[in-house]
């Protein structure tokens, strides 16, 4: 969901859904890295059994990573991916299954945003490469220094769409380093894993929901799967939310804002494009041993664990005497559907709710009261009830004109706050008043030589009657020469950026009509085409809450407009949306480049086909607008705002393409037609026999996977044309890796179960499923007198406290202060003379005197000896160094003596 | 009226072929509103001879191109959109006699990021077509009925009146300016009536590297003046400086003219701070919005009427 400000409001709000993860690193020993045995139980105390990941969310951070320098080439980039897999399946430590899905052609109700996003990034790497080109020339001409510009081509990040070659040759990739992961890592021996490349349609996020909601509707599916879903996106939570499953965590990188990036020319850390001068690049520490090494901390990630946020929710949404019987879990679901109201990828959001402004605490609000009228929830398994909607609508309504003009004045409040902040800081630089005369203040060192102070008082006049002069000055203006403060104030004047112009004024009265002229350019009176617009967010409400609990109803739907109607436009809306085109098909990988790219892009596309996107004859070149225009609707800064770009006419640009289809290559018709999903297991797992003899007796269709031996997991399996086989090496695709001698792994085409047409996927609990143990701390908890509330940190609710047994002891002492070992454990400074020998000097006995449990942080106890044991590396590694320097005295005494031979 | 004549030509056009009528409405896009859908019917009924292989009621390629092309047009008037220039040209060539009201002005990506290099060439479109035309002015629009309206690409501005974004783009050279007027009347004294105005005033803009930009007109060429006024002789002076108005002055000859002029526009100096305005005033017999500079005292005279406007695609001042 395009709404970076959710996330944030979500976990300032109900914080206790952070969890920060504990990774285990892997150790080097001897120059040799020794990987983490994954097969190990988690160091986080929990156990998961299927891992998600929406691969996009990796991809982008590994091809072109904002923090650090990228990726020299595609080789890299990829090797980068392995890693990051590597790191997240380390945490996470999935039992069953790892599920990656890459982004496909997704519904065309998303397409418009790609569209902008595209566009956009096409600008902006253009306009990077200029700047960079001219800061170059410029620091040449200086006679500065600069990191010869490697020739590798610009990596345009809009590669990374289904249909691209870079795409295809990901898949590829992926494949082998499933196929190598499962033949060599022991983690991976018993897991089943899925890879849904881009052939694939459907976005990631949505392919992974599709399949736990298939896996759920069918019997043998376990109720108590413990799901992990790694992405950033905020839309997670929702869907997360959406499947009812009781337990699931979302895994994402910790959000550190205002990090440094390295400079995009000369790579050092400190300073942007515009400021590199540059300069010789600073060793980095005292031998250059930390160059590579990014001095900021590495990223670390979160869980965001959703049975505690169901619990927030719970709080906040359960209500008393309804004329209906409460049910929790329908109200999660209303406030999912509520969320959309704020800003979805499909839909712009309303003009009158900003997540910023408590837009969600207000809707939860308006619900709880409008509920009691309403006779029942907004939303049922993924279908809403308009008539309901719109009672909640009306009511926001309702508040829309006090919102707006409260907006305004927290804006100008703002702006007034910052001004004087700002004039406060510039006050504070330089002293107010500056003595003159003889009195001014002399550099040292200067030549002046001091000169003894004469006639003190009539200089003081002399300047108190300046001061005055300079007052009455600033009075009566500067017309008589500008005094210096005069000045200043006018440089202020033309520092303050211009504000961008909002013809809108939604604080002041007219404030619909003036919207929608300026938005639509339509008039007031055009009650017709604001009903349209209506019913278009109305079918866009509907077809959101769908695909987020059904899946994609229709591949067509979009909506056809740049900014949403407003939250009073809503009446009627109970007769606006009955069902929407079945049957509807998803674009072809290519045909969706074709949507979604500039002009600039066209180098992805086969030659004839790029040519429709720049000929003046084409009949859809007016797809390609070279600049368009931005709005900032109210925003400060071009990427916050709307890009106005014309809509895609599905039938053009079907018929457009019909004539230049049959110039496509083999290779590229391949590219273009839609995949699989693929299955990946290993030697050892029970269902790789079954595959083996499924390629052995070749059925000609589907076969059913039996449930039995893959946790309940079931889909039909289809032979793979070119399949990984044991036994059979596997090339590597990329140079850097090794191709796999020894291969173990097998894989098939798999394809999620299927369901009749009409099929309602249940929006409830499974039967059999343990809701997880609270971790919130009860609202009465006080009154029960149950003694002090022990929150719980991580995941296991009865976390070992830490406790240090003699060998912890020994190691810490050793490290520690040997001289002294008597001393406080911690401190350098002697302790008073009379506490020797006192009841508190740490006895190595054993763990129960309270001080030493005082004084240490409550780690887990694994972790603390695993921290103890690479102290103790640390230091053996020093003695060896001591043992080196060693065997250089002989020698340097040989000399010594060689030395004083020749003198003599 | 702009909008009823164009209604007019489409449905004197549609009378002739009513077979045309249902088939062309159903070319209509969903979200298109009835003035953005008025403007394309009459892009694409205007066009349709030159694509004589688009037959009605039948999808073909040439439709599709010449679709295509009105929602280029469409694009660009509508929503600021800019194409490649052969497109642009091919685009405002067939859009010749469309006339489209009220047109919106709209900031395209590069002009917000900062890039100048639209201005020039919409500065040559501007030439050759009309960009807005509202309600009102119906002599020039009638004289330019045989030209494209379309939108000006980049800067912003239709054919009456400064773009809106004029005077924060102008303000800080104002504050430049101001600041060196200031230090020039220190260095001359101080203000008063025995200075060379216009030197000082030339000096202070040059050093500011702008230029100053005088206009003559004799006196008795002016409209509106008051009835009352007895003399008829001697010349009247506008100042400019980067299009905005600064003075005006009289005097017998263009020389004192102009000196009473310069002597007006540092008055304005002579307050805390000067700002660039979009004002209204007379020229020609005719309301115009005009950039002026003002001081911070209110005044109510308003101001003598404009002598030029650069605002208008076919009067440039002449600069002296």
């Amino acid at each position: 969901m395009g709404v970076p400000a959710f996330f944030r409001w979500l976990s300032r709000k109900y914080a206790s859904i952070i969890v920060h993860c504990v990774e285990e690193k892997s150790k080097e020993c001897n120059g040799v890295r020794i990987p983490v045995d994954t097969s190990k139980p988690n160091p986080n105390e929990v156990e998961f059994d299927n891992l998600y990941l929406d691969m996009n969310g990796i991809i982008h951070p590994c091809t072109h990573p904002e923090d650090k320098p990228a990726p020299k080439n595609e080789d890299e980039m990829m090797v980068a991916i392995f890693e990051y897999i590597d790191r997240l399946f380390n945490i996470v430590r999935p039992r069953r299954v790892l599920y990656m899905a890459i982004d496909g052609v997704a519904p065309r109700a998303k397409m418009n945003q790609q569209r902008s996003r595209r566009f956009r990034a096409s600008k902006e790497g253009v306009e990077l490469q200029e700047e960079k080109k001219k800061v170059r020339e410029e620091i040449y001409q200086r006679g500065g220094y600069l990191p010869p510009d490697e020739i590798k081509e610009r990596f345009d990040s809009n590669c990374i769409t289904p249909g691209t070659e870079f795409m295809d040759n990901l898949a590829k990739c992926l494949r082998y380093y499933i196929a190598e992961r499962l033949s060599n890592d022991p983690g991976w021996r018993n897991l089943t894993v899925v890879l849904s490349d881009a052939s694939v349609p459907g976005e990631g996020e949505h392919k992974i929901m599709d399949f736990i909601r298939r896996q759920r509707a069918q019997p043998n599916h376990d109720p108590n799967t413990h799901h992990c879903l790694c992405g950033a996106d905020a839309d997670l939570i929702m869907l997360g939310l959406a499947t009812h499953e009781p337990n699931f965590t979302i895994i994402r990188e910790e959000f550190k804002p205002n990090k440094p990036r390295p400079c995009a020319l000369c790579g050092q850390m400190g300073h942007e494009i515009k400021d590199c001068q540059g300069l010789a690049r600073e060793k980095q520490g005292e031998h250059d041993q930390f160059a590579d090494s990014v001095p900021v901390s590495e990223q670390e990630f979160i869980f965001i664990r959703l049975s505690v946020l169901r619990e927030y929710l719970e709080r906040e949404l359960t209500m008393a005497s309804l004329p209906f019987p409460f049910n929790f879990e329908r109200s999660v679901d209303d406030w999912v559907f509520m969320c959309f109201f704020v800003g979805n990828d499909f839909l712009p959001h309303l003009p009158s709710l900003e997540i910023r402004e408590g837009a969600i605490d207000r809707l939860v609000a308006i619900y709880k009261d409008v509920v009691h009228k309403t006779g029942g929830y907004l939303t049922e398994n993924g279908f809403v009830h308009l008539e309901r909607v719109e009672m909640i609508m009306q009511a926001v309504g309702v508040a829309e004109d006090n919102i707006f003009k409260k907006r305004k004045e927290d804006d100008e409040a703002f702006k007034r706050r910052m001004k004087e902040k700002k004039k406060r800081l510039k006050a504070e630089q330089r002293p107010a008043f500056l003595p003159t005369g003889q009195f001014a203040p002399q550099a040292l060192g200067g030549r002046a030589i001091p000169q003894p102070i004469q006639n003190a008082r009539h200089t003081a006049f002399d300047m108190r009657m300046q001061g005055m002069d300079q007052r009455s000055r600033l009075c009566a203006g500067p017309s008589d020469g500008p005094g210096t403060r005069g000045e200043k104030r006018k440089a202020e004047d033309s520092d303050s950026e211009p504000e961008p112009e909002d013809n809108v004024r939604l604080w002041e009265d007219g404030w619909k009509q003036r919207y929608y002229k300026t938005k639509f350019d339509v008039d007031a009176s055009d009650e017709t085409f604001r009903r349209k617009v209506v019913k278009s967010y109305v079918e866009g409400l509907c077809w959101v809450l769908r695909y987020y609990y059904q899946g994609c109803a229709s591949w067509k739907w979009y909506f056809p407009f740049h900014y949403a109607p407003f939250a009073s436009d809503f009446k009627d809306i109970k007769g606006m949306f009955m069902e929407f085109e079945t049957g509807t098909k998803p674009f072809k990988p290519l045909e969706q480049l074709m949507g979604v790219f500039p002009a600039a892009s066209g180098n992805f596309l086969p030659t004839t086909w790029r040519a429709l996107m720049t000929n003046p004859d084409s009949s859809i070149i007016d797809f390609y607008p070279e600049d368009f225009a931005i709005d900032l609707n109210g925003k400060k800064y071009a990427w916050q705002g709307v890009a106005l770009l014309p809509f895609v006419d599905e039938r053009r640009l079907r018929a457009a393409l019909e004539e230049v289809y049959p110039d496509l290559t083999p290779e590229e018709r391949k590219r273009n037609s839609l995949g699989s999903d693929m299955l990946f297991v290993g030697k050892s797992h029970p269902l790789c026999d079954f595959v083996r003899e499924l390629y052995l007796t070749k059925p000609s269709e589907g076969t059913e996977m039996p449930p039995e031996l893959c946790h309940g997991i079931q889909g039909a399996l289809n032979l793979d044309e070119e399949p990984i086989l044991p036994d059979n090496p596997v090339v590597s695709p990329v140079p850097l890796l090794r191709d796999i001698a020894q291969n173990r792994a097998i894989g098939i085409k798999f394809k999620d179960p299927q369901y009749e047409e009409g099929f309602v996927f249940k929006a409830v609990i499974l039967p059999g499923a343990k809701i997880p143990s609270k971790v919130l701390k009860p609202s009465d908890w006080e009154k029960s007198n149950r003694g002090p509330w022990k929150p719980q940190l991580g995941f296991n609710p009865n976390r070992q406290q830490v406790h240090l047994d003699q060998s912890a002891f020994r190691a810490l002492s050793h490290n520690m202060n040997r001289d002294r070992p008597r001393d406080g454990l911690y401190s350098n400074a002697p302790p008073p003379g009379n506490y020797h020998g006192g009841p508190y000097r740490p006895s190595h006995g054993g763990p129960s005197h309270g001080p030493i449990n005082a004084h240490v942080p409550h780690f887990p106890s694994k972790f603390l000896s695993s921290h103890l044991k690479e102290l103790n590396t640390q230091v053996l590694t020093a003695q060896e160094g001591c043992a080196q320097t060693g065997t250089w005295i002989p020698i340097g005494l040989f000399l010594c003596i060689l030395f004083f031979c020749v003198l003599s | 009226m702009a909008e009823r004549r164009g209604e007019d030509v489409v449905s004197e056009f549609l009378k002739q072929n009513p077979h045309l009528a249902q088939w062309v409405e159903s070319l209509r896009g969903q979200c298109e509103t009835n003035k953005q859908w008025r403007g394309r019917k009459e892009f694409i009924l205007r066009n349709l001879e030159s694509f004589p292989t688009v037959l009605p009621d039948v999808s073909s390629p040439s439709l599709d191109r010449l679709l295509s092309l009105s929602m280029v047009w469409a694009n660009h008037v509508f929503l600021g959109c800019i194409y490649p220039q052969s497109v642009m040209n091919k685009v405002n060539e067939m859009a010749e006699g469309i006339v489209v009201d009220e047109i919106q002005v709209r900031k395209t990506r590069d002009e917000i990021m900062g890039k100048g290099k639209r201005t020039a060439t919409s500065d040559k479109e501007m030439d050759n077509s009309i960009k807005k035309l509202k309600a009102g002015n119906t002599e020039v629009e009638s004289k330019a009925g045989g030209r494209a309206a379309v939108r000006s690409g980049g800067s912003g501005t239709f054919k009456c009146g400064p773009p809106p974004q004029a005077p924060t783009e102008h303000q800080p050279f104002f504050n430049r300016l101001y600041k060196a007027v200031a230090w020039k009347l220190v260095s001359a004294g101080g203000f008063g009536p025995n200075l060379d105005h216009f030197e000082i005033l030339r000096a202070c803009i040059e050093s500011s590297k702008a230029s100053l930009s005088c206009v003559f007109v004799p006196l008795k060429d002016i409209p509106d003046l008051p009835a009352g006024r007895a003399q008829k002789e001697g010349q009247v002076c506008e100042l400019r400086c980067q299009t905005v108005y600064m003075g005006t002055g009289y005097g017998r000859d263009e020389d004192s003219a102009r000196a009473m002029a310069s002597k007006e526009a540092l008055k304005i100096f002579q307050s805390r701070k000067v700002t660039v305005k979009i004002c209204r005033r007379r020229f020609r017999g005719k309301d115009v919005e005009d950039l002026v500079l003002v001081d911070d005292q209110l005044r109510n005279s308003g101001f003598p009427p404009a002598l030029a406007y650069p605002f208008q695609a076919d009067q440039q001042p002449s600069p002296s």
